[in-house]
């Protein structure tokens, strides 16, 4: 089995990205930088109404205008419209304004049906359906060990509450979105998109080009978080733009349609029940949850098809369980992977009922977990963690600081797969001693370029930036998505398989025994005329699945304002064999940055009354600022012997749990819903006059 | 956006001239762009106002030496937010101002901003801002935030609509009792911050009382009242808009205030204030207890609806903390 060196010269030193410059500087060309020769700007028009029935759609005036190269429908005329912001028709045209100019030239006849928006609404049974022909809630999936209600009597300690989460909104900084150029029976796409094969094999068959026709170019992208996996139906709409126009097209999103169409974190509204023994081990779980995918990915079924269902009871072992989970189909977009999918608001949940515990056992909390956490990783995490963060000085009961502004700690924990597979690469050695190293990956933004170069380095005993990368093109040698936490894990080893082959051709052709360091250049200089190429593919050995991380939360908590302040974040995480400790931390600082959002200020909001979305722009959802940002002190515990497993989505998953926590801990009482307002904390104080809240 | 037409004003006089009966004025474009890009407003003619070199004053912040109580501070009308929260002197004379000045939106949009354009900021109610809503705001036949999310909306309002004043200029300008002079119908008037906003009391079309005609040049502010302060609580650290603010002025001396001022934004679609609270806290001490009762007086009338009415005790503890602010 192959096997990373030990010790290494490069891996787990921390390198600047390779692409830093070009990245700052603005050399670096995005999609949306993208301007092909004679380009058209593509854009959509979109159903204004949550629910319609739409019987005509009159492109006639649109096409008439000035500019304008193509007006298509994208599915027909005669259909139902199930939510705000589905596809109606798109346009192609030589400038924004006339693009602009002619989706308003565009007239929709519909008749506007009855919809429902909110959870709680669709649940109710007199509720408007949103497929006709099934009901809004499914059935749920029930999974159930043990006595539960057995151990629930019996039990010393019960702790029993409703916990929600919203809907929260990927929301990268590069919006959705592709330039596609059909050109005959060819296409060539730059997508902005965390899976190139995926954008390819989604597109096969779209405007009439087999898959092998198809080449998807992503050099750089400005995130995705689960969200751009394929083309996408604006995708295949510009694919269909282009043909029709016979120009290239680019249909990048704007921040409202982004909002809309292209996947969220699915909602959750969980009834959960604790029980432990007096001595504090956990006892039985009882949960029943609601979660929505919004209009889902699964047809026309009941619950919208799936989706939205949570890891729940979540890491710790329960000896007596059930869960239930049901899902609520709703007339808003469909949800979609968001980092972590279902962990999340499992964490939260189940951090915020074991905090609930120990309370009421008289336990620290810290201790109550390393009690039930049967997981051998985060217990160290917690020790190691505690010590760093100052658990002991700072833990304090519930509520117990004097006067308006009063501090607390929390601590969550969370869990992830990880792990890689299914990837090839192949390295080309020139006789100057320059190597090339392409593999068809992309980089979502977590360094993919730089770790492949240092695994190229530490095998060839080279610098990192001696190594020419290619990635991003789907003519290179096939790689998965990045997707899962599994770049990383799938790259890396497929890299060095690639270049342990190279060097032994290499060492076999020169005679050169150790081509390394030192040597390389001599070694090369006798390749002669024809490069060396050499292909290689991801082995089993040098990466590992199963990552556990926890993090702890110091707040400040105005309890006349509601005002939230994050003093510190310290997160502790395993990832296995860190190949580069500074792109691993700010995957880490990205986590944290984003599960601060999901903790304190991001929300979908919903207007029950139109069905349309309210806060579609920045200063409405509310995504974090630098200023909102704590003091974070990222602890790696370093793993070589496990091999690479990834830490994209490890690192987001204990947020909100650690903060609810140590809000809880702050003003002693506890807020059972993200994200937690000013508005909340007041009303849980109790000083909301009359307050309805949800 | 729709077509428009572009010109630029050189003097007040030839911007009035210019505008016509569905024009704007543009000197930062902050929000007159925005929104005209998600077709909430489509002028016909759009009046650069940046750069006028004449008169002076529209550019400039005067603030005279030796500070008497008769005398005022004037400043123009495109000077920029950041210009006036940097401002040195500015601060030591009106502290309030500054604090206010700095809450602002970003570091980025104060070096463009303009006092007019924060004093004439547009609703930011959600339902007014989305691009497939007409409400009431923008001539549709109902306000969608009594029933729906009114979250960010008013607690007081004289009208149908519930979207609130969100000018943090607006607030202190207020507490300051400042003078807003302005070009209408071939005069120059000044205007009380009351008679600036009170139209957007009782029309629910409007955003204050200015006409489209009408040019805004300067802000004169006494300086009789030597203590200010301005305070607002927003869901994130920095560049949000306040859930509720609040600005006090007044003269501090033997422990005793006078001449108070106490004003609330976010809470009312004009500068919040009670005169009851005023005269209450003539001539009393600052305690806690004092500030306490005036902001039970400032909020007796208020009307929470379903999601604001956190807004009440917020809006309280902000009067409280910025009237003791004053103390020296």
């Amino acid at each position: 089995m192959a096997a990373w060196p030990n010790p290494s010269e490069v891996l787990g030193k921390p390198a600047t990205r390779l692409d830093a410059e070009a990245k700052v500087t603005g050399r670096a060309k995005y999609t949306y930088d993208v301007q092909p020769e004679g380009w058209l700007y593509g854009m959509i028009l979109r159903s204004k109404w949550a629910a319609a029935k739409v019987t005509k759609i009159d492109l006639s005036k649109a096409q008439a205008m000035p500019g304008v190269k193509a007006a298509i429908l994208t599915g027909g005329e005669n259909r139902t419209v199930r939510y705000y912001g589905q596809e109606l028709a798109a346009i192609a045209a030589t400038t924004k304004q006339a693009c602009l100019d002619a989706l308003r030239a565009i007239e929709v006849t519909a008749e506007p049906l009855p919809f429902v928006v909110k959870e709680d609404d669709a649940m109710k049974p007199d509720s408007p359906r949103v497929f006709e022909k099934s009901p809004n809630v499914s059935d749920p999936s029930v999974r159930e060990d043990g006595h539960v209600d057995d151990a629930m009597a019996s039990a010393a300690v019960v702790c029993e509450a409703e916990l929600r989460t919203q809907i929260q909104l990927h929301h990268p900084l590069e919006t959705h979105g592709n330039v596609v150029w059909i050109q005959n029976d060819h296409a060539t796409v730059w997508a902005s998109t965390q899976g190139i094969s995926s954008v390819r094999d989604s597109l096969n068959g779209a405007a009439g080009i087999p898959q092998s026709n198809i080449q998807v170019l992503c050099d750089y992208m400005g995130g995705g978080f689960g969200s751009k996996f394929g083309a996408g139906a604006h995708g295949r709409i510009a694919a269909d733009l282009s043909k029709a126009a016979g120009a290239p097209v680019k249909l990048m999103l704007n921040r409202l349609e982004q909002g809309l169409a292209v996947g969220n974190r699915p909602s959750s509204i969980q009834k959960v029940k604790f029980a432990a023994d007096k001595d504090g081990k956990l006892l039985a779980a009882d949960v029943e949850n609601h979660g929505s995918p919004g209009i889902g990915g699964g047809g026309q079924t009941a619950g919208g098809g799936g989706g939205a269902n949570i890891s729940m009871p979540y890491i710790y072992r329960f000896p007596n369980s059930r869960s239930k989970q049901f899902g609520v189909a709703l007339n808003t977009g469909a949800s979609t992977a968001f980092r972590a999918p279902g962990h999340p608001p499992a964490s939260f949940s189940t951090e915020s009922m074991m905090d609930e515990l120990a309370v009421k056992l008289g336990m620290d909390p810290v201790e109550f977990r390393l009690l039930n956490d049967p997981d051998g990783t985060r217990q160290e995490e917690y020790r190691d963690g505690r010590d760093k963060f100052g658990w002991a000085a700072k833990y304090k009961k519930p509520g117990s600081d004097p006067g308006p502004i009063k501090t607390g700690v929390g601590c969550a924990g969370g869990t992830w797969g990880g792990g890689g597979g299914g990837t090839k690469a192949e390295v080309q050695i020139n006789s100057d001693g320059t190597v090339e190293m392409r593999c068809g990956t992309q980089d979502l933004g977590t360094g993919s370029r730089t770790v492949i170069a240092m695994v190229a380095a530490e095998a060839f005993g080279l610098h990192p930036s001696d190594i020419t990368v290619k990635i991003g093109d789907t003519n290179l040698p096939p790689s998965g998505g990045s997707g899962g936490s599994s770049t990383t894990a799938s790259v890396a080893p497929a890299i060095w398989d690639t270049c342990q082959k190279a060097l032994e051709t290499l060492q076999q052709q020169t005679g050169v025994a150790d081509a390394r360091g030192a040597n390389w250049s001599d070694a090369c200089k006798k390749l002669g005329v024809t490069p060396l190429s050499a292909q290689g593919q991801w082995q089993k050995g040098l990466s590992s699945g199963g990552a556990g991380g926890v993090n702890f939360a110091e707040v400040e908590v105005d309890t006349e304002t509601g005002f939230i302040r994050l003093k510190k974040i310290v997160a502790v995480h395993d990832c296995g064999l860190i190949v580069n400790p500074l792109t691993t931390t700010s995957q880490i600082n990205g986590g944290i940055t984003s599960g601060i959002g999901y903790a304190l200020y991001e929300e979908r909001v919903m207007d029950r009354y139109t069905g349309l979305m309210l806060n579609n722009n920045f200063d409405s959802y509310k995504i974090p600022n630098i200023a909102d940002m704590p003091d974070i002190e990222v602890i790696l515990h370093n793993k070589p012997e496990r091999g690479v497993i990834g830490i994209g989505e490890p690192a987001v998953i204990p947020v909100a749990g650690a903060i609810a926590n140590a809000v809880a801990n702050a003003i002693g009482v506890r807020i059972h819903s993200l994200p937690i307002t000013p508005a909340k904390v007041l009303a849980a104080l109790g000083k909301v006059p009359n307050v309805t809240t949800v | 956006m729709n077509s428009f037409q572009y010109v630029t004003a050189h003097t007040p006089d030839e911007a009035v001239s210019l505008i016509g009966k569905n024009g704007r004025y543009l000197a930062g474009g902050i929000d007159l762009l925005g929104e005209m890009k998600d077709y909430i407003v489509s002028p016909d003619v759009v009046v650069n106002v940046k750069g006028m070199s004449q008169p002076t004053e529209l550019g400039t912040i005067l603030l005279p030496t030796g500070v008497t109580n008769t005398a005022n501070c004037q400043i123009g009308a495109s000077v920029t937010v950041a210009e006036i929260a940097a401002h040195e002197d500015l601060k030591k004379v009106l502290p309030g101002l500054i604090e206010a000045a700095s809450e602002i939106g970003s570091p980025q949009i104060r070096n463009v901003a303009t006092l007019a354009g924060n004093l004439l900021q547009h609703s930011r109610c959600w339902y007014y801002r989305q691009p497939d809503i007409v409400c009431l705001k923008r001539g549709g036949d109902m306000c969608h935030a009594h029933e729906g999310e009114n979250k960010y909306h008013s607690l007081f309002t004289g009208c149908a609509c519930l979207s609130p004043v969100v000018s943090n200029l607006s607030v202190i300008f207020a507490a300051l009792d400042v003078a807003i002079k302005v070009k209408r119908a071939g005069k120059t008037e000044t205007l009380s911050i009351a008679e600036f906003y009170q139209e957007a009391w009782k029309n629910p079309q409007t955003h204050n009382s200015l006409n489209p005609e009408d040019f805004l040049l300067t802000a004169s502010i006494p300086l009789k009242r030597t203590r200010s302060a301005y305070r607002q609580v927003s869901e994130k650290s920095e560049f949000d808009w306040a859930m509720v603010s609040c600005a006090a002025a007044g003269n501090v001396a033997n422990g005793k205030i006078t001449n108070v001022r106490v004003a609330l934004g976010a809470v009312a679609p004009v500068p919040y204030m009670v005169e009851a609270a005023h005269h209450f806290l003539e001539g009393k001490s600052l305690t806690d207890e004092n500030a306490s009762k005036a902001a039970d007086l400032i909020l007796k009338d208020a009307k929470p609806l379903a999601h604001n009415g956190y807004k009440v005790p917020l809006a309280h503890t902000l009067i409280r903390r910025t009237l003791l602010a004053l103390n020296p």
